[in-house]
C-alpha cells in the first residue's frame, strides 16, 4: 500500500511494470499512456463507478484492491470478484460503449490511474501492442466471469443457504 | 454452392452481403483479404459439437449462419446453457487468445456455416491487423457483459419463475419486437433446454409455462409464443 507522499506520476518509474499484463508496453505506447492518464489516491470505501452508469473511462489499479459487485432491482448485492493491482476496471464497458456492468468499490487506500473513454479508444487504435494487451485482459476477465457463472449456476439445491455458501 | 445440409455456403467474406452488420466481419478489405487466407469455411449439421469445455483451444469459429448453443457442465453432469450464439459471433475467442481451455461447449442447434481459423494463424493475424484486434476487444467486451448479466440473473433472482420471466422478456425484446404491445418470439429450445438456461428442472419450466398460459400472460401457437401481458411478466421478473 502506497503512502500518500509516494504517489507515482509516471508509469516509467513503476517497479512493478514488467509483472503486469497491460503495463509492460513498449516505450512509445507507455509514454502515450502517461500523457492521457490522471492519477489519484482513493481511500478505502470509495466507489470508482456504479453498475448501470455510462462508461466514462477505465481505471487502472496501480495498487490495492477493489470489490466488483452486481445488484438486483431490489437491492440485493452479489460479489463477482476482487480485483487486484495491475488490473484495469471498466474496460469492457469503455470498449463497447455500454454501461458499466458492475460496481467497483475500493477495499484499500490506493493509487488509481484514470483514462477517459475517448482517449482510451484512440490510444488502442493507434497502439496495436496495447490493443493486444487489452484483448488479453478482456479474455482473463471473461474466464473469471465464466468461472463465477459455473460456481453459481451449477449449484442446484433445495437449500438456498447451501447455494449461497457455494457462492 | 449448396452444402449437404441445405445451406448456401458463402465462400468469400469479401462478397458476403451481411458483412456490414457484424462487428467482427466489418473489417477493411486488406484485413479481410488476410483473413480469407487463414480461414476454413465448413458446414455443420444440427447437433454437431464444435468444441468441448475443457479442450485445449485449437482456434476460433466465426459463426456465419445458424445458431449454436453455448453451455457449461458440472462434474456430476448438470448442464447450464449460457447463451445461444447468433451469426456474426466469434466462438472460442477468449480461450484462443489466452491459450486456456475452452470455457464452454459449443453445439449447433441449426445447420451452420462456420469459418474456422487455427490459433497460431489467428494470433498472428491480430498482431498484424490493429482493426481486427479492436473488433476482437469489442466482441470480448460483449461476451463479458453477457456473462455479468448471467451472474446477476442466476445469483440474484429469487425463483425459477423470476428467471423464466426475465428470459422471455429478453428474448421478446429482439428482432424488432421490443416496442410491440404483445411481442412474439419463436421458441427454438425445448423445455429441458430452457431449464438448463435458467438453472432449474424441465418439470418446473413446464409447470411455469402452464401457469403463464392459464393466467393469460402468454399464449402459444405452435412454436411461437405471444406475450399477452407484458406488464404482468415484468412484475414476475421483478422489474
Amino acid at each position: 500500500m502506497l503512502m500518500e507522499s509516494a504517489i507515482q506520476l509516471s508509469c516509467f518509474d513503476c517497479a512493478l511494470r514488467p509483472a503486469r499484463v497491460f503495463c509492460d508496453l513498449p516505450a512509445d505506447a507507455l509514454e502515450a499512456f502517461d500523457a492521457i492518464k490522471t492519477i489519484a489516491l482513493y481511500p478505502r470505501g470509495t466507489t470508482l463507478f456504479n453498475e448501470g452508469r455510462p462508461a466514462r473511462g477505465v481505471f487502472m489499479l496501480c495498487d490495492g484492491r477493489a470489490k466488483l459487485t452486481v445488484c438486483s432491482g431490489n437491492g440485493r448485492r452479489l460479489t463477482l470478484r476482487i480485483a487486484g493491482p495491475g488490473e484495469m476496471l471498466g474496460l469492457s464497458a469503455a470498449v463497447s460503449g455500454t454501461p458499466y456492468e458492475v460496481t467497483a468499490e475500493m477495499l484499500d487506500n490506493s493509487q488509481v490511474a484514470f483514462v477517459r473513454r475517448k482517449d482510451m479508444l484512440h490510444f488502442l487504435r493507434v497502439h496495436r501492442d496495447a490493443c493486444l494487451q487489452v484483448v488479453h485482459l478482456l479474455s482473463q476477465d471473461l474466464h473469471t466471469a465464466y468461472d463465477r457463472v459455473r460456481a453459481i449456476g451449477l449449484v442446484r439445491t433445495r437449500h438456498p443457504a447451501a447455494a449461497k455458501e457455494a457462492i | 454452392m449448396l452444402s449437404p445440409y441445405g445451406l448456401e455456403i458463402v465462400e468469400s467474406c469479401l462478397t458476403c452481403k451481411l458483412r456490414a452488420e457484424r462487428i467482427f466481419c466489418d473489417l477493411p478489405n486488406s484485413a479481410l483479404q488476410a483473413f480469407e487466407n487463414i480461414k476454413y469455411a465448413t458446414a455443420y449439421p444440427k447437433g454437431a459439437v464444435l468444441f468441448v469445455e475443457g479442450q485445449s483451444p485449437r482456434g476460433i469459429f466465426v459463426l456465419c449462419k445458424g445458431r449454436v448453443k453455448m453451455s457449461i457442465c458440472s462434474t456430476d453432469g448438470k448442464t447450464l446453457i449460457l447463451k445461444i450464439a447468433e451469426p456474426g459471433e466469434v466462438l472460442g475467442l477468449s480461450a484462443t487468445v489466452s491459450g486456456k481451455p475452452y470455457e464452454l461447449t459449443a453445439e449447433t442447434i441449426d445447420p451452420c456455416q462456420v469459418n474456422f481459423v487455427k490459433r497460431e494463424d489467428f494470433l498472428r493475424f491480430l498482431k498484424e491487423h490493429g482493426d481486427a484486434c479492436f473488433r476482437v476487444a469489442e466482441q470480448l467486451s460483449e461476451k463479458y457483459n453477457n456473462a455479468c448479466h448471467e451472474v446477476r440473473s442466476l445469483g440474484l433472482s429469487h425463483s425459477a419463475a423470476e428467471k423464466l420471466a426475465k428470459l422471455l422478456l429478453e428474448w421478446s425484446s429482439r428482432n424488432g419486437e421490443a416496442t410491440k404491445q404483445e411481442p412474439r418470439l419463436k421458441l427454438a429450445l425445448t423445455h429441458e433446454e430452457i431449464a438448463q438456461m435458467i438453472g432449474t428442472s424441465r418439470e418446473t419450466v413446464t409447470r411455469l409455462f402452464a401457469e403463464l398460459k392459464k393466467r393469460q400472460i402468454v399464449q402459444s401457437k405452435g412454436s411461437t409464443l405471444f406475450i399477452r401481458n407484458k406488464g404482468a411478466l415484468r412484475l414476475m421478473a421483478g422489474a
